[in-house]
């Protein structure tokens, strides 16, 4: 079909211009020093080199993986039993299951995420409530703990809803084989259920684990100014500081870990499919 | 066994539903609160709808989320329905290209995403506002129209298209009432997805926009930080119309189905054919394009000087009456479009990039810095000196501007320190002064202020420095002095947040400015303001005109306006700070004024260890990275 092939040389156009370009960009920018502009430059690896000289930079990265990965454990604790709970149920009771756990989606994160500063501070409806239970004058907004909850909140829907899908795309008569094999319920899920949804599990982790690192709204807001991240400092590069291109080499280093991370995690999804089999 | 589990699961889904309720359901409780309290409801009340729909700032952050939104569904919905229907026919290097770049916004962090197209629009002088917000949330859009199109159409019989256009049909013909049709699926759930990440973003727009031009994300971030229970209500007011949205995608073609199947069992109907347009896109077309024409006549109705032009104003977050613009909206007939900034320094990087305002409102030694780098204008003395005249002699004159050849007076005021009486007591301030962040009684008990020159001109002070130090050695004993506060004294450094909630007596002591100590104290009594007499800050805002100002006229008639007792008066009453309007500040601190009695209201004058605050090249940086450090060093000490 000659006619329609043509259709799509606007959008290569288009999204060299607007997708590829502003990441070759950032490397560009990354690479000259401060001060330099787009026809007048000389490459340097200083903003690299000042990343990995100075422990403190160090030490954000590292506490915004840790605390990415805390989310994603937490996610993947909470959210599994839940999608396997659903996917349990009779067909009119998952669809109303799923649109619960949407709904809340379709709420601006900012204004969800802003909602949670009432109910965190202090002689707000959390503490009121831990107050019933002895525990009185707990710090909980500006914390790490109300980070973490934050980022639970705003993303443990993506894990829910992967792992439902892929663990309703599964052939029901397999796990009657393995029972009718001897299985115990027990050794069905685990030999059976679980790997048959570990496609779910990891897109859920992806879609989990991505947005976390970055996130710098949701320790600004419920993290006081002490709280910084990764993002925090890329976004106080752009907006406060005004060194690009220290910022441009911190986005390309965030993001050629994420990439290496999301690679060995599909790696370990093929390798436990190949053993699976 | 079995049934046990079931009610574990069970009991999980219900906690889990409380946890993503409970905070949309409080959110929607306090929007009627009749005080301003996130913590304790006190009675029911509209006020805050009220304020709402007549805040200007809030009703224009709806209307460009709304619009952005319906707009970059329409036009990405159709870019990637058609790009889809090229991909399926074309090569297939042309097909991995685009399944490549389309990857891109979607496998990178979305900060990385926003960086690249500001980044973009900066190196190509691409001015950045609504065009750029637009440009940004489609190029962010497509992909995923993209995604959920194709499977649709690789599902479709590859003959279909040839089979139409043998018998006759135009390829156009072809396309619309043969493909499009069977597709339909793929290409609702693609606009469906476009719509949600469009309306809900926030990171891409942060940094893709410019001008003031704010969705509402952008707003709530900006607001967050004083507590404001308005964001409550036009959040209530989202959900609400979210929940209708979707009941209407959900229920309308259930309820279609259904009629449809009453209509088969009954004998005597004959089916319609079925229309085959892409009705849906069309609809959609028509509606935003119909908003958008809203959006740009609005308010052109007034006869006033101004009519219909623009006024661009660039200043702190809550610093300004809305009634004050309101009204100087209605006396001119110009709207007036508000960006805020959290620090100087941004607003310097901000109009450094070229980024256009007709009036910006920066603090002394930042006017200085301005005018050093050639971006404010000189103004007219014919135009402001009637305004000047009317300021407190404190104010103008200053080394910044000694001739205020370049701004306006709008607030002045200290640094200070506000404190709990009852938990602070005088004696300690007055021996201590600057050192009582240091002093662990009040350990875990402080807020630092997030601002690297107010801080450093405390510890500077402290160690009986002038604030205005170009000593490296000097300015490194000052920077050890912060370290050594944040690494003991378990400090939160805040910025806006110290307002609500000094003023709910949360901690002990606090670095203020002292128009925010003002509110404080009005709020609750039990605050108080402390100057040390190791010497402290006077500083002064003025109202600058920049160079690449694009309504110079307009700007004139706002500075004089805002500098007159009138609006002086509304914004000192909203905010607390002094206003350098001499008689609007003898009111107010007069019995039966709003602010009688109040110690931080009228600045300390004449004060021999009190400084302003000179603009150094040298130290910038210095300071800026070593608080910076500072607060990297506070993180890491938690």
């Amino acid at each position: 079909m000659k006619t329609f092939k043509n259709l799509v040389i606007p959008y290569v156009i288009w999204s060299s211009l607007m997708l590829l370009l502003p990441m070759l960009l950032i490397v560009f920018y990354s690479l000259i020093s401060s001060g330099n502009t787009i026809v007048n430059f000389q490459f340097t690896l200083a903003n690299y080199v000042r990343f990995f000289t100075d422990k403190d930079f160090l030490l954000i990265l590292w506490r915004s993986l840790i605390i990415a990965l805390e989310t994603t454990v937490l996610c993947l604790l909470i959210g599994y039993p839940c999608a396997y709970y659903i996917s349990k149920c009779s067909k009119k009771k998952q669809n109303f299951l799923i649109m619960m756990i949407t709904l809340p989606m379709w709420i601006n994160m900012l204004v969800r995420t802003y909602a949670w500063i009432g109910l965190l501070s202090k002689g707000g409806l959390i503490s009121t409530i831990l107050g019933w239970f002895g525990l009185h004058d707990v710090e909980l907004l500006y914390t790490q703990s109300a980070v973490l909850i934050g980022m639970v909140y705003n993303f443990i829907p993506f894990m829910i809803l992967q792992i439902h899908s892929s663990l309703t795309k599964m052939d029901g008569s397999l796990l009657e084989a393995a029972s009718d094999l001897g299985a115990s319920p027990m050794e069905a899920f685990w030999k059976v259920t679980f790997p048959l949804s570990l496609p779910g599990v990891i897109s859920g982790i992806t879609l989990v684990f991505l947005p976390a690192v970055s996130s710098f709204f949701i320790p600004k807001l419920l993290g006081g100014g002490s709280w910084y991240l990764i993002g925090n400092v890329i976004e106080n590069q752009f907006i406060t500081v005004g060194e690009w291109n220290f910022g441009s080499a911190i986005s390309v280093i965030m993001a050629l870990i994420m990439m290496l991370l999301m690679a060995l995690v599909r790696k370990a999804d093929a390798r436990a499919k190949k053993e699976g089999v | 066994m079995k049934t046990k589990k079931r009610w574990f699961g069970g009991c999980l889904m219900v906690a889990l539903c409380i946890f993503f309720y409970l905070p949309i359901v409080f959110m929607m409780v306090f929007s009627f609160n009749s005080s301003k309290s996130l913590t304790s409801f006190t009675g029911f009340s509209w006020k805050w709808y009220e304020q709402m729909f007549a805040s200007h700032d809030m009703m224009d952050a709806l209307y460009v989320t709304i619009i952005i939104a319906l707009l970059a569904t329409a036009i990405s919905t159709i870019a990637g329905t058609i790009t889809a229907i090229g991909m399926t026919y074309s090569k297939k290097l042309v097909r991995r290209y685009i399944s490549q770049v389309n990857d891109l916004p979607m496998m990178n962090p979305e900060i990385v995403t926003a960086i690249g197209l500001m980044l973009l629009f900066i190196t190509f002088r691409i001015n950045r506002g609504f065009m750029t917000l637009l440009l940004a949330h489609v190029a962010f859009c497509i992909p995923y129209v993209i995604l959920s199109v194709t499977p649709k159409l690789r599902s479709l019989d590859p003959n279909l298209a040839d089979a139409a256009m043998d018998l006759g049909a135009s390829p156009y013909r072809t396309l619309t009432q043969v493909i499009v049709p069977e597709i339909m699926p793929g290409i609702v759930s693609g606009a469906l997805t476009a719509f949600t990440m469009s309306f809900d973003d926030f990171i891409i727009s942060y940094f893709a926009t410019g001008q003031g031009v704010k969705n509402l994300s952008i707003m709530v971030y900006t607001m967050a930080k004083r507590v404001n229970p308005s964001i409550n209500a036009i959040s209530t007011l989202i959900v609400l119309l979210i929940t209708i949205i979707l009941i209407l995608i959900n229920i309308v073609p259930a309820l279609r189905k259904n009629i449809e199947k009453k209509r088969l069992e009954d004998p005597n109907y004959i089916p319609k054919p079925k229309k085959n347009g892409p009705k849906f896109l069309i609809g959609l077309i028509i509606v935003s394009l119909a908003a958008a024409g809203i959006y740009s006549i609005r308010p052109k109705q007034s006869s006033a000087q101004f009519a219909g032009q623009t006024l661009h104003l660039y200043l702190p977050g809550e610093y300004i009456s809305d009634e004050m613009i309101a009204n100087f909206e209605e006396m001119t007939g110009a709207d007036v479009v508000i960006d805020n900034f959290d620090s100087n320094e941004q607003a310097y990087i901000k109009i450094a990039n070229g980024e256009s305002y007709d009036v910006i409102i920066p603090s002394d030694y930042m006017i200085e810095r301005l005018i050093q780098k050639d971006y404010l204008q000189k103004l007219d003395p014919a135009r402001v000196d009637a305004a000047l005249v009317e300021l407190d002699e404190n104010t103008v004159g200053l080394s910044y501007d000694p001739l205020n050849e370049y701004s306006v007076p709008y607030f002045w005021g200290t640094v200070g320190i506000v404190y709990d009486k009852e938990q602070v007591s005088l004696e300690d301030l007055e021996r201590e002064g600057w050192d009582i962040f240091a002093d662990p009684k009040y350990r875990g008990n402080i807020y630092l202020y997030d601002s690297e020159r107010d801080q450093f001109m405390s510890a500077l002070k402290a160690l009986g420095y002038s604030m205005n130090t170009a000593d490296p050695a000097q300015l490194e004993e000052a920077y050890n002095y912060l370290v050594n506060i944040v690494e003991t004294m378990d400090p939160e450094i805040v910025t806006d947040e110290i307002i609500d909630n000094m003023a709910n007596a949360r901690k002990a002591l606090g670095l203020i400015y002292s128009g925010d100590a003002t509110y404080v104290i009005s709020e609750n009594e039990q605050m108080g303001y402390y100057l040390p007499t190791q010497g402290t800050n006077i500083w002064v805002d003025g109202m600058c005109i920049p160079k690449n100002a694009q309504n110079v006229d307009l700007a004139y008639e706002f500075i004089n306006y805002t500098a007159g007792y009138e609006a002086q008066m509304l914004n000192a009453e909203f905010v607390g700070y002094t206003p350098a309007n001499l008689e609007a500040q003898n009111e107010l601190a007069a019995e039966g004024g709003d602010y009688h009695g109040i110690d931080s209201f009228i600045p300390r004058s004449g004060f021999e260890m009190d400084e302003t605050f000179n603009y150094n090249p040298d130290t910038r940086k210095l300071v800026a990275d070593y608080w910076s450090r500072v607060k990297v060093a506070a993180s890491n000490a938690k």
